[in-house]
């Protein structure tokens, strides 16, 4: 879609074209290091974060003053969201912090793609005549920002496993090694496993291509919503620039605030799924079935 | 891929950029904000909890001391009553035993008058019968020496 503008410079007049990229715009150079302006944005974002938190952090007082009471009460909710996932207190201080951070950068990079500050922006010869790119877009309307997001996050879940649970144990989640040791170890006790085993250790592979699954899914959710939100915003203010788009607005806000929260969510989930021992809690549950059983026998 | 690649311009060198700046956040944000954050939240919930404690002790406190306070209470009222009826006893055992002894020195009182009385009376018929003796004798006198003087 492209809005076009009229840019008179005396006697010359030339079309000048805004069209909504699917990438983000490179505004200037650094060597060979493209500044986009979804960098800049998200920049811009780590630099509101880090002047909030100077501010929470020299207002910080037994009685809390107004602040500090609204990030009090997200913390409070945010951690209690987080123990319905884990179920465990203990887990969810070790993996809130990050989720917290990763929701606050993807809540303010989203709402920054809101600003109106966005049609600040330079004047380039394109391929197609003049185009104007904007100092802004929002940092997860680019889907490099969104993809070092899910890499961290996937990466960070099975370190995160290693350290919990053990690398045999992960190790083994894709690679079921042990999965195909008990062939030759239960064939006597039970001949399916050798049906069972191999299908066990496909499910594994399958685990590893879930992997780079997980980094797409989350990666590409997230840009797909905020950029859809921009072009809705972009389209409604082609149709009408008044009023029209303040709704829609709203609704990008919402979104932006949705967004963050299931990203982190998600990383929550993935976490703890990560320092889940299965194979633990499959013979914890086997253990238990076969406690009721024979108390229902008896 | 390379379309994906072309597409959306995933540059690996933006994805570190941008890797660099959550980390700067996390750090941020965990040092700064969430680890005092949370251990000032910890340290005043501690207050809270040891607050609500000590308030349940001092009632606890307060009603055992009522408790105690009540019964010395009434002890005291008890003993106190004790020791007035000791004292009410005491008092009109002292006073019966004063008027008893005040009966019996006004007695001895009036037996001391009595016999002082009767030595005065006897010492005074003793005077009396002496005085009248020797004025019966000097009457005689006076008597025997006018008769003399007649005679003569």
């Amino acid at each position: 879609m492209a809005i076009e503008q009229t840019h008179t410079t005396g006697e010359v007049v030339e079309e000048v074209s805004h069209e909504i990229t699917l990438f983000a715009e490179s505004i200037f150079h650094f060597g060979n290091f493209n500044i986009t302006n979804a960098l800049l944005s998200s920049w811009f974002a780590v630099l509101v974060i880090i002047m909030l938190v100077i501010i929470l952090r020299k207002k910080l007082k037994e009685v809390p003053g107004v602040l500090q009471n609204i990030f009090e009460i997200i913390l409070e909710g945010a951690l209690d969201l987080c123990d319905q996932v884990t179920n465990s207190r203990k887990l969810s201080m070790k993996v809130f912090p990050i989720a917290i951070s990763v929701f606050f950068f993807v809540l303010i990079n989203n709402w920054l793609g809101l600003l109106p500050i966005g049609g600040l922006g330079i004047i380039e010869k394109g391929e197609h005549g003049l185009a104007f790119i904007p100092f802004l877009r929002g940092g997860t309307a680019d889907v490099n920002t969104t993809i070092a997001l899910a890499v961290m996050a996937v990466i960070g879940a099975n370190l995160f496993g290693i350290f919990s649970i053990g690398i045999w144990k992960i190790f083994n989640k894709y690679v079921n090694v042990k999965a195909l040791g008990q062939i030759f170890t239960k064939i006597k006790k039970d001949k399916t496993v050798i049906i069972v085993a191999p299908i066990t250790f496909f499910v594994g592979l399958l685990e590893l291509v879930g992997e780079f699954a997980k980094i797409a899914s989350l990666s590409f959710r997230l840009f797909g919503n905020v950029f859809a939100g921009e072009v809705l915003l972009a389209s409604m203010a082609a149709l009408f620039a008044y009023i029209l788009p303040v709704p829609f607005l709203f609704l990008e806000i919402l979104v932006g605030v949705i967004q963050a929260l299931i990203f982190s969510m998600l990383l929550i989930v993935y976490f703890t799924i990560s320092a889940t021992d299965h194979e633990e809690h499959g013979e914890h549950e086997e253990e238990h079935g076969h406690h009721k059983e024979n108390i229902a026998v008896s | 891929m390379e379309s994906i690649i072309s597409t959306f311009h995933i540059d690996w060198k933006i994805i570190v950029a941008q890797a660099v700046n959550f980390g700067i956040v996390f750090v941020v944000l965990y040092l700064f904000a969430l680890k005092p954050l949370t251990k000032l939240m910890a340290e005043r919930a501690e207050k809270i909890g040891k607050g609500v404690d000590d308030a349940k002790k001092n009632e606890a406190m307060l009603k055992a001391t009522k408790a105690e306070y009540d019964e010395m209470l009434a002890k005291a009222r008890v003993e106190a009553n004790k020791i007035f009826q000791e004292g009410k006893k005491e008092g009109e055992i002292k006073k019966s035993e004063m008027i008893e002894k005040g009966k019996v020195e006004l007695a001895s009182m009036i037996e001391n008058g009595k016999k002082a009385m009767q030595a005065d009376k006897v010492k005074a018929v003793e005077d009396a019968r002496k005085e009248i003796a020797s004025l019966a004798i000097l009457a005689a006198e006076k008597i025997m020496t006018d008769k003399n003087k007649q005679n003569k």
